[in-house]
C-alpha cells in the first residue's frame, strides 16, 4: 500500500522536483533510527568523553551474534511469519556441537559451524513446513520448538550433556572467534558476511525477490509463479540456520552454554528488526535497517549501565521505549504520508 | 442421525483433552506402581506411591499460578489479539505492591495496608492493561504482539526501577506473611493412605493404612472460582457472544452495533488485572520475596495452556472448560515428570512442545480431511447423476 502510494507520488512531477522529507523518512526508515543512534551516542559521549573510543569495539562484537540472528528473522519477517525458538535454537546447537566436541568426534572449526547450522536448518524445516502445510500460527508453532529444542538441551540419557565449558573445547575453535584481524575480533568479520550474503540474496536473487512478493501479497504471488509454500519453508530454514550459526559463534565467544543461556534474546531480535523498520506484517524491510537495529541494542545494553552507574536493568527500559518510540512513529509517519498523497491525488 | 452426534462429542475438544488426562494419569500411575514394585524387590524401606491424587492437590499450587494470567488471555485470544507482555505487568504489579505495602505500614494499621496495597496492585495491572489496549486500539496496523513487545521490556524495565536488583521481603511480618495464606491450604481432609511394608525375612510385602492429611490449596480454590466467573462471562452473557463475534469478524460486528475499540480496551485491561492477581499469589508463593524478575516467562506458559484449551490465535472460538481442563494436563505432566521419571522440567519440555504443535495441527489436519471426504462424496454424487 504504502509503496504504492510512494510511487504515485514519484511520478507526479511536483514531487519529483521537491525534496519530500515525509516520503524520503519512509522510504529510508533507518535514518531516524541513524539519527537516535547519533543522539544517544552524542549523549554518552557528553557525560564520558573516551565511551567511543574505549566501546565501539565491544559494541560491534556484543551486535555480532544479534545481528547474525536478526537477518535471518528478517526473513521470515518478511513473509509476514514470526519465530520466537531462536534463542532455543541457539542454545540446542550450541550445546550440541560442544558435546560433539568433548566426545572428540569434532575438532574443526568448519565441521562446529557445519553441526550448528545443520541443527538450525533442521529445526527451520519443521517450522517452515508447519508454517506453510500444516497451517497452524508461526508464533505458536515456534513457541512449541522453544519448548522442544529447550526440552532436547540437557537429555543426559541419549549424549550426556548438560553443560558446556571451557574444558570441554578444543584450541583452534576456542580462540577462533575471537582473534582479532586489524584490531577487530573476527566474530563481527562474520557477522557482516552472514549479513552481506542475505542482504544481496534478498536484493538480487529471483527468490530473494519472491519472498518479498510472498510477504506482500501471497495471492498475487502466487498468481506470477512464486512456490508460496516453499518460499515460506525457505524463509524459516534461513532463519534456523542462522540461530543455528548464532550458537556457534556464541559457543566460541564465551566458550561456555547452558541451558536456558540465551533466554529472552529471542525478542532482542524481534526488537532489532522491528527497531530497522521492519513491517511485522509482512513485505517491508532492509537489511540495512536491521543492522542499525542491532547496533542501537547493543549500544544501550553498553551505553545505558555506564551512563547510569551499576544499572544494567535500566536497558529494559529504554528498549521498550525506544521500540515503542519506533514503531508508533513509524504508523504516524505513515499515516501523514498517506493523507498528504490522498489530497495530493484530490480525494 | 444419532451416532453422528456421539461422533461429533467425541471430535470436541475438551473430550480429547479429558482422554489426555486420563492417559496421562494411567501412565504415571503405572510407572509409579511399577517403580514402587522394583523398590520392593530392592528391600528398600517402607514404600508410599508418589503420585497420588491427595498429593496432586496439595501440590498444585505452582502449577495454578498463570491460570489466573490463561484465564485474562482467554479474552485477548478470543478476540484474536495477543498479549505478550502480562508476565512483566504482573511482576510490576507485585512490585508496587510490595513497595506500597512499605510505604503504608509505617502510616497506618498494617492489615489496612495490606489491602490498600493490594488496591494499589490491581490499579497498577489495570493501568498497564489500559496502555496496552489503547495502544493497540489506536494503532491498528500494527501487530498486538509488536506492541506488547515493547511494553513488556518497558514493564519489565519499570519493575527494577522500582526496586532495583535486590529482592523485597518483609521479614517477621504477620500482616504481610498473610499472604502466604492466601496462596496455601487453609483446608485439611483426612484420608487413608496404604503404605507397604517389607518386614525383614518376608517374602512378601505387608499393607497397611495410615491416616494422613492432605490441605487443599485457597489458589486452587481461588482459581475455580476465577473460572467460574469468567465461565458465565464468556458463554453466558452478550459480552461474551459479542467478544467471539469481534474475534471472528471484527468489521462485521462493528457494523452491527458493538464499540469494538472500547470494549477491547476493557478486555485488555481485565487482563492486565489477572496479571496482577497472578503477581499477588506469586508473592505468597515465593514466601513473601518480591524479585524483579519474577514471573518472567510466564506469558508463554499462559499462552500454551490457552491454545491447548482450545482458543486459537486467530480467534473467535475456544472454551473456557477446556482451558481448565489443559491447566490440569499440564500440572499433571509437571508433577508426574517430576516425580515418576524423575527428569524435573527437561522432558516436561519437550513434551509440552509437543503436545502444543500436535494440539494446533491436530484441528487443521481434520478440518482437511473432512473438506477432502465432502468433495469426493460430491464428486461419487455428481457422476452418479
Amino acid at each position: 500500500m504504502s509503496e504504492m502510494n510512494n510511487k504515485a507520488s514519484k511520478q507526479s512531477p511536483k514531487a519529483k522536483k521537491k525534496f519530500d522529507f515525509l516520503t524520503f523518512v519512509v522510504e529510508h526508515r533507518e535514518i531516524p533510527l541513524l539519527a537516535v543512534l547519533a543522539l544517544l551516542l552524542i549523549v554518552v559521549t557528553l557525560f564520558i568523553p573516551t565511551y567511543l573510543k574505549d566501546n565501539y569495539v565491544t559494541i560491534l562484537r556484543n551486535s555480532s551474534i544479534n545481528l547474525v540472528m536478526a537477518a535471518g528473522m528478517l526473513c521470515v519477517l518478511l513473509i509476514g511469519s514470526i519465530d520466537i525458538s531462536v534463542a532455543a535454537v541457539l542454545e540446542l546447537a550450541a550445546v550440541v556441537a560442544g558435546v560433539l566436541m568433548r566426545g572428540g568426534q569434532v575438532s574443526s572449526i568448519l565441521g562446529m559451524f557445519a553441526i550448528g547450522i545443520g541443527i538450525g536448518i533442521i529445526a527451520g524445516l519443521i517450522n517452515g513446513t508447519l508454517v506453510s502445510f500444516g497451517r497452524v500460527l508461526p508464533i505458536i508453532v515456534t513457541l512449541g520448538m522453544t519448548y522442544l529444542a529447550r526440552g532436547l538441551i540437557p537429555m543426559n540419557f541419549l549424549l550426556g550433556m548438560e553443560k558446556i565449558s571451557s574444558i570441554d573445547l578444543v584450541d583452534p575453535f576456542k580462540s577462533f572467534i575471537l582473534q582479532p584481524v586489524l584490531g577487530i575480533p573476527l566474530i563481527v568479520y562474520i557477522a557482516l558476511a552472514v549479513v552481506l550474503i542475505i542482504g544481496l540474496f534478498l536484493k538480487y536473487t529471483t527468490v530473494g525477490r519472491s519472498i518479498y512478493a510472498t510477504g506482500s501479497n501471497p495471492e498475487a504471488a502466487q498468481m506470477r509463479g512464486v512456490k508460496v509454500k516453499w518460499i515460506k519453508v525457505l524463509a524459516h530454514v534461513i532463519c534456523g540456520a542462522t540461530a543455528g550459526m548464532a550458537g556457534i559463534m556464541r559457543l566460541g565467544f564465551y566458550n561456555a552454554i547452558e541451558k536456558n543461556a540465551a533466554t529472552g534474546q529471542e525478542m532482542y531480535v524481534i526488537a532489532a528488526c522491528v527497531l530497522g523498520g521492519v513491517s511485522v506484517m509482512g513485505g517491508y524491510g532492509k537489511i540495512t535497517g536491521v543492522v542499525v537495529g542491532a547496533i542501537l541494542v547493543a549500544t544501550i545494553d553498553s551505553a545505558i549501565p555506564q551512563l547510569f552507574t551499576g544499572q544494567t536493568m535500566m536497558t529494559d527500559l529504554f528498549k521498550g521505549l525506544l521500540i515503542l518510540a519506533a514503531i508508533l512513529l513509524n504508523v504516524l509517519v505513515q499515516r501523514a504520508t498517506n493523507k498528504r498523497n490522498l489530497l495530493g491525488r484530490g480525494i | 442421525m444419532k451416532q453422528k452426534k456421539i461422533c461429533q462429542r467425541l471430535i470436541r475438544w475438551e473430550t480429547m483433552l479429558v482422554v489426555l488426562l486420563i492417559v496421562l494419569w494411567v501412565v504415571f500411575d503405572l510407572k509409579d506402581a511399577a517403580s514402587q514394585s522394583a523398590d520392593i524387590a530392592n528391600r528398600k524401606r517402607t514404600i508410599k506411591d508418589v503420585f497420588n491424587l491427595p498429593n496432586m492437590i496439595s501440590g498444585i499450587g505452582p502449577y495454578m499460578l498463570y491460570g489466573f494470567m490463561a484465564l485474562g488471555m482467554t479474552l485477548i485470544l478470543g478476540m484474536g489479539g495477543i498479549d505478550i507482555s502480562i508476565g512483566a505487568i504482573g511482576a510490576m504489579s507485585a512490585a508496587v505492591m510490595a513497595v506500597c505495602y512499605g510505604v503504608f505500614k509505617s502510616a497506618m494499621n498494617p492489615s489496612l495496608a495490606l489491602v490498600l496495597s493490594a488496591v494499589c496492585c490491581l490499579i497498577t495491572g489495570a493501568a498497564c492493561g489500559l496502555l496496552n489496549g489503547a495502544l493497540i486500539t489506536r494503532f491498528r496496523e500494527l501487530f498486538p504482539m509488536i506492541i506488547t513487545l515493547g511494553t513488556q521490556l518497558l514493564y519489565r524495565g519499570l519493575t527494577y526501577l522500582l526496586i532495583g536488583g535486590k529482592p523485597i521481603q518483609y521479614k517477621d511480618d504477620t500482616v504481610w506473611e498473610s499472604l502466604k495464606m492466601l496462596y496455601n491450604g487453609s483446608i485439611k481432609v483426612e484420608y487413608s493412605e496404604k503404605v507397604l511394608k517389607m518386614a525383614k525375612g518376608a517374602t512378601e510385602p505387608t499393607e497397611s493404612y495410615i491416616t494422613s492429611t492432605m490441605s487443599i490449596p485457597n489458589i486452587l480454590l481461588w482459581f475455580f472460582a476465577f473460572a467460574l466467573i469468567f465461565f458465565v462471562f464468556l458463554h453466558l452473557t452478550k459480552w461474551g457472544r459479542q467478544l467471539f463475534a469481534i474475534g471472528t469478524n471484527r468489521e462485521a460486528s462493528r457494523l452491527s452495533g458493538v464499540r469494538v475499540a472500547n470494549f477491547e480496551l476493557i478486555m485488555y485491561m481485565i487482563c492486565g488485572i489477572t496479571a496482577a492477581i497472578s503477581g499477588m499469589f506469586y508473592i505468597g508463593s515465593a514466601s513473601g520475596t518480591m524479585r524483579a524478575d519474577a514471573l518472567k516467562g510466564y506469558e508463554m506458559y499462559a499462552i500454551a495452556a490457552v491454545v491447548l484449551g482450545g482458543f486459537s490465535t486467530n480467534g473467535g472460538t475456544g472454551n473456557i472448560i477446556g482451558v481448565i481442563l489443559s491447566m490440569f494436563v499440564f500440572a499433571v505432566m509437571k508433577k508426574g515428570m517430576g516425580t515418576v521419571f524423575l527428569l524435573i522440567e527437561n522432558a516436561m519440555d519437550l513434551a509440552v512442545g509437543v503436545v502444543l504443535i500436535v494440539a494446533s495441527l491436530l484441528p487443521n489436519i481434520l478440518e482437511d480431511i473432512s473438506i477432502k471426504r465432502r468433495l469426493h462424496r460430491q464428486h461419487k454424487e455428481a457422476a452418479l447423476s
